[in-house]
């Protein structure tokens, strides 16, 4: 991974009216890698993925996405570039079908170069079986993990070449956890990078080639995910002056 | 049989008013705007038509193929121009925006129209009517549910089956995450609009046929419109529909129990149901 990233933010800052939730963040993205960012509540781990994918407007800095200057594109022109998000809490299409949710982003998807294998629906239904029978049911009827299935069914429809995943564990049980992080390697080896918001750091740090913390919006500790201690981890969490407990 | 007929005469009024709350609906639906200026585009297409029938000498059928376009054309302009920058969490801006628009409106088609009452004279399509069952039925009304009900379904069906329907409906659902999609919000927004109004120029030119209009009629067509969507649940297409068969059929047989009370038991069925069943009939919610 020594070519040039994938994603490479440079000096952003982003934040809500007078409120600054990233200060000056310099980020990358490899292609065909997995990133695991964590961080503790309010760290602006959210803030960061929503100001790649244009939801929440850049204040400073750059974000270049496949060698293209990506800060001052409308948001729904990212789908397309091979950019998607699966959003915080799902925020699925109520009303509307687990099908229909999925072909919302099917329409607008990313046109592949010729010979590379695409996900469709059918591919979507072989990797989470129980979307396929319930097809034809409103998503809000469907249970938590599979409500989170179709999030990411979702993404991956668009096609893209950077996956990003905002908290995809929240609100459910181990075992459905575990369904849906095996998931992961799959999609990785079908090519797509993954970057990954995570609470739970040792879920993150099992499923990622590469781990970084924000704290209080800035990234304050980077590295590979087999190499970094869980102290050095623990310390970048909470700040200094805290021990590991 | 009286009463048969008054119902049958009802929802046959009732056609027109689903005409007006069909696009209304389907406004609110997307975008949560209560379009106030409704009314008053109903009017100012029809005087646009009387006024091209009149220079032309153009029948009904024409003047539809004519201002169907213009109210598309009025409709994106309005949301492109106006309504998008109106439009989020706070109804209140598009509410100011479309009352600054009612009165506008109001003002140009004074000045440009004067304050008489005009109609459009739709041949012997008016005066003609057939027997249904011993009970007799103006062509031109029937002719107006027919439309409605067609334009109801094919809305339903472009809303259910085609990609602008999808990133419609997923629009209204989140926008944020329909733009995530890839849905281009404005644009999808800007093409409801136009559908709406596009509603009005077939609506309008049913109305001056049937009725006479005037530059200031718009506020009471906005009222049946409102009513309408309310009745049958706010975003709710068929809603729209079915509010407006009632509203039709509460205002037929009011005013057949009493000349004067037509209008008035509308209001109330109205009432009734925003007291009973504040959702609307036909809303899922
Ligand atoms: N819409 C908003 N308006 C104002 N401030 C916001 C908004 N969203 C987030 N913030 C603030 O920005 C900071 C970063 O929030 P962000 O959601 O990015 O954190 P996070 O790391 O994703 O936290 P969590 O783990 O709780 O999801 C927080 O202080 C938060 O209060
Ligand atoms: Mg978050």
């Amino acid at each position: 991974m020594n070519s040039s990233p994938l994603l490479a933010a440079r000096a952003l800052s982003a934040g809500y009216g007078d409120f600054q939730a990233l200060f000056s963040v310099d980020f990358d993205v490899f292609a065909g890698e997995v990133v695991a960012l964590i961080g503790a509540n309010g760290a602006g781990k959210s803030t960061m993925l929503k100001s790649f994918v244009g939801l929440v407007p850049i204040r400073a800095g750059t974000v270049t996405f496949d060698g293209r200057d990506i800060s001052k594109m409308p948001a729904h022109a990212l789908a397309s570039q091979g950019l998607a998000l699966v959003p915080e809490g799902r925020r699925l299409f109520r009303g509307m079908t687990v099908e229909d949710n999925l072909r919302v982003a099917a329409d607008r998807a990313r046109r592949l170069p010729a010979g590379v294998p695409a996900w469709t629906l059918e591919r979507l239904y072989d990797l989470f079986p129980i979307l396929g029978e319930r097809r034809g049911q409103a998503v809000e009827k469907l249970s938590g993990g599979q409500q989170q299935m179709v999030a990411i069914g979702r993404a991956l429809i668009t096609q893209p070449k950077l996956l990003l995943c905002d908290e995809i564990s929240l609100g459910l049980a181990p075992r459905v956890i575990g369904e849906i992080y095996a998931m992961l390697p799959v999609i990785q080896q079908s090519g797509t990078a993954i970057l990954l918001v995570e609470q739970d750091v040792t879920l993150a740090s099992r499923s990622s080639n590469r781990i970084c913390c924000l704290l209080e919006g800035r990234i304050v500790l980077s590295g590979r995910s087999s190499e970094i201690s869980r102290e050095a981890i623990a310390k970048a969490y909470f700040g200094v002056g805290h021990e590991v407990g | 049989m009286k009463w048969v007929d008054a119902v049958i005469q009802g929802l046959l009024l009732g056609g027109l008013y689903a005409q007006y709350a069909i696009g209304m609906s389907l406004m609110f639906g997307v975008m949560r705007i209560v379009n106030i200026a409704h009314g008053d585009l109903v009017v100012l297409l029809a005087l646009i038509g009387i006024s091209l029938a009149a220079v032309f000498g153009l029948g009904p059928g024409y003047i539809i193929l004519i201002l169907v376009p213009i109210g598309a054309l009025i409709g994106w302009i309005l949301q492109r121009g106006i309504l998008n920058w109106a439009v989020g969490e706070d109804p209140l801006p598009s509410l100011i925006a479309t009352f600054g628009l009612s009165l506008a409106l109001q003002n140009f088609m004074l000045t440009v129209w004067q304050a008489d009452t005009r109609s459009l004279d739709a041949g012997p399509l008016v005066v003609q009517s057939v027997d249904l069952w011993s009970i007799r039925v103006g062509v031109l009304p029937l002719v107006i549910c027919g439309v409605a009900l067609f334009l109801t379904w094919a809305l339903h069906m472009v809303l259910k089956t085609t990609k602008f329907g999808r990133g419609l409906r997923a629009a209204a659902a989140d926008k944020d995450a329909a733009t995530l999609c890839g849905v281009d919000t404005k644009a999808i927004y800007a093409q409801a609009t136009a559908i709406a109004v596009a509603v009005l120029g077939i609506a309008a030119v049913f109305q001056a046929a049937r009725t006479t209009v005037a530059p200031s009629d718009g506020g009471a067509q906005l009222i049946y419109a409102f009513e309408a969507v309310i009745i049958g649940g706010m975003g709710s297409i068929w809603g729209a529909f079915v509010g407006g068969l009632i509203l039709g059929v509460a205002q037929v047989v009011g005013s057949r129990i009493d000349p004067g009370w037509g209008i008035l038991i509308g209001h109330l069925v109205f009432l009734l149901v925003l007291a009973w069943r504040p959702q609307g009939l036909l809303s899922r919610h």
